[in-house]
């Protein structure tokens, strides 16, 4: 019985994963940063650095407020206390420092991994594996972009689109498409409504599908700013 | 008929009949004393409601009465006590319809009736101003007490005030915010960067626009209040009817000294004892809006708060000694309690404030609508 109850359980597309045969340690916690203007992102922890680029306050879907990975903090000669944060967009995985002015200092637990060899994506919560999906990923003419990305806001979509019920837009863009449907080759996250393609198969255009239960549980649960990493 | 004698005496009855009747006169050159009463803590008091969007600072204290919300001030850091439609937000109504009815009703001299002209680019000295229909405010006012620290100044507009993005009002000889009083009749706009001073009165609404500042304090007898990124500070004003400069207060660094609160500055033989004061308040704002979250950010608010030591479950987790005093609270799925000890730099005594926090193993979220544009 013990045994039988160590067994990974799948549940429609969710492998329920004990904690007892949990995969590699992650971080049991993101510090992030939650900004309340638009900033600038600037390649040293400096007013006068280069600047890389503005990132608005409210992200472009659903205008929350625009959420990052702290990756490092630093005082200023001068006083000020500046963070490094992931950024979102191209190029994949870029990162900058940003004022702590006008910003508000949180935290995640959650934390999500996808697989593109095993296509599977796991989602840890507290260090500890939650659950585990079977998932679309993209195919080899359109894969998905490998790296340390970040969620940048998650969305209900209509009964009619393409992907869902729900999708998490993440930070990571499209190698291949430079645009796409009107979007900026944005990679999400996202259901398997309206489209066609069995899970755990190599057939999307660079995003994440994920089946209605699996994408549901995690639009409950994954906010914006909770870190994505994707390996080969 | 009269003697020279007689005639003197006629002229110098005269001439005091008339001093007595130009001595009446200051009652026209010199406002009646506008008297906010209960009102006079409050930074923002709303009617409707009140409303935030931004990093909005608000030094004093928020209310709103007879409307039940503020949205959009978590937010906002606000240094003072929420009161949403309680006792001392209706009384603090009760006062502010009392103080705008007095201001409403001070006599105005024929001079002073400004109507159709631009408040910008002027001097004014002490007095009642009047407005027959709008009153707009471009580039800076400048409101000259002639050393006078008492000097009140009463706007009375009988439509809207409007100022322009980058006005200002600003206070020189002796003149104080605490004596500014703006009776609007109907709504007031201050416009982007506006920095105001003075307390506005008006019978609907004020909308406060980006980034534009005030000196004093904002009262919407019946409609809304509406912020946008701004820095509201009540002015240190001595209670009453606002026409006495503030009385110096000494901390005493410690807390709970037994001294008795409020006592004026007294003589203990021939030593003049300081006065001490127990002005500290605190707040926990506090608790997550969900009945069960992942974590939050429990912060307190207050006056005079000199440090606030969190606590989870009895284990330290957090000390702050400077605003904000906020710590994150997370733990595992469960009943939890938060502890929050304040200590003031006052003679306030300590206060342990503590509340239940319902940890989730995971909060459940509800994404917004949004187009689907992704790679697929």
């Amino acid at each position: 019985m013990l045994v039988l109850a160590l067994v990974v359980t799948a549940v429609g597309s969710a492998l329920v994963v004990p904690a007892a045969i949990a995969g590699p340690r992650v971080p049991v916690s993101q510090p992030l940063v939650v900004l309340l203007r638009d900033h600038i992102a600037r390649t040293r922890p400096d007013a006068h650095a280069g600047r890389i680029e503005a990132v608005a306050s409210r992200r472009p879907l659903t205008r929350v407020r625009t959420v990052l990975p702290i990756l490092a903090r630093k005082v200023s000669g001068t006083g000020g206390s500046w963070l490094q944060v992931r950024l979102p967009g191209r190029p994949n995985g870029h990162r900058g420092w940003i004022s702590a002015n006008r910003t508000r200092l949180t935290v995640t637990g959650w934390r999500i991994s996808v697989k593109l060899s095993s296509r599977r994506v796991t989602v840890y919560h507290d260090g500890q594996v939650r659950r585990q999906f079977r998932a679309v990923v993209g195919k080899p003419s359109t894969p998905t972009p490998r790296g340390a990305f970040f969620v940048e806001e998650a969305l209900a979509l209509p009964s009619y689109e393409a992907g869902g019920p729900y999708a998490l837009a993440t930070s990571a863009r499209s190698n291949v498409f430079q645009e796409f449907d009107g979007g900026p080759g944005q990679i999400g996250i996202h259901g398997t409504d309206n489209l066609s393609g069995k899970l755990g198969t190599a057939v999307s255009h660079g995003c994440v599908r994920l089946g209605t239960h699996a994408i549901t549980w995690l639009a409950r649960r994954i906010g914006a700013g909770v870190p994505l990493v994707i390996t080969p | 008929m009269s003697s020279p004698t007689h005639l003197k005496r006629g002229f110098a009855g005269m001439a005091l009949a008339v001093a007595l009747a130009l001595a009446a006169l200051p009652a026209f050159a010199q406002a009646a004393p506008v008297n906010l009463a209960t009102a006079g803590p409050f930074v923002v008091l709303g009617g409707a409601t009140a409303t935030n969007t931004g990093a909005s600072v608000l030094n004093g204290d928020l209310g709103v009465s007879p409307g039940t919300t503020l949205p959009g001030f978590e937010e906002a850091v606000v240094n003072g006590v929420e009161h949403v439609n309680d006792g001392v937000a209706a009384q603090a109504q009760l006062d502010l319809t009392t103080a705008y009815n007095v201001a409403a009703g001070t006599p105005v001299l024929p001079a002073n009736d400004l109507s159709g002209t631009d408040l910008g680019n002027r001097v004014l000295t002490a007095g009642a101003y009047r407005y027959t229909s709008d009153a707009q405010l471009t580039n800076a006012l400048i409101l000259d007490a002639q050393g006078d620290p008492n000097a009140q100044f009463v706007f009375e507009i009988t439509s809207a005030l409007t100022t322009a993005p980058g006005s200002s009002v600003l206070l020189v000889n002796g003149a104080s915010p605490c004596n500014v009083y703006w009776q609007v009749g109907s709504s007031a706009t201050l416009d982007t960067t506006t920095a105001f001073q003075g307390n506005v009165m008006a019978l609907e609404s004020i909308t406060v626009n980006n980034k534009a500042s005030v000196l004093g304090r904002l009262f919407a007898r019946e409609g809304q209040i509406s912020l946008d990124e701004n820095v509201l500070t009540r002015p240190l004003c001595p209670t009453g009817s606002g026409t006495t400069p503030t009385p110096t207060t000494t901390d005493t660094g410690g807390t709970g000294s037994g001294a008795s609160a409020n006592s004026k500055r007294r003589v203990k033989g021939n030593q003049t004892v300081p006065r001490v004061t127990r002005d500290g308040t605190a707040v926990v704002r506090p608790s997550p809006r969900e009945a069960c979250t992942a974590g939050f950010r429990a912060t307190v608010r207050g006056h005079r708060i000199d440090r606030v030591v969190f606590s989870l479950d009895g284990q330290r987790i957090g000390s702050q000694a400077n605003s904000p005093f906020a710590v994150y609270v997370k733990a595992a799925a469960g009943q939890h309690q938060v502890r929050a000890r304040i200590t003031f730099n006052d003679a306030t005594r300590a206060k342990t404030m503590t509340f239940p926090y319902r940890a989730c193993a995971a909060a459940s979220l509800a994404p917004r609508n949004g187009p689907s544009q992704f790679t697929g």
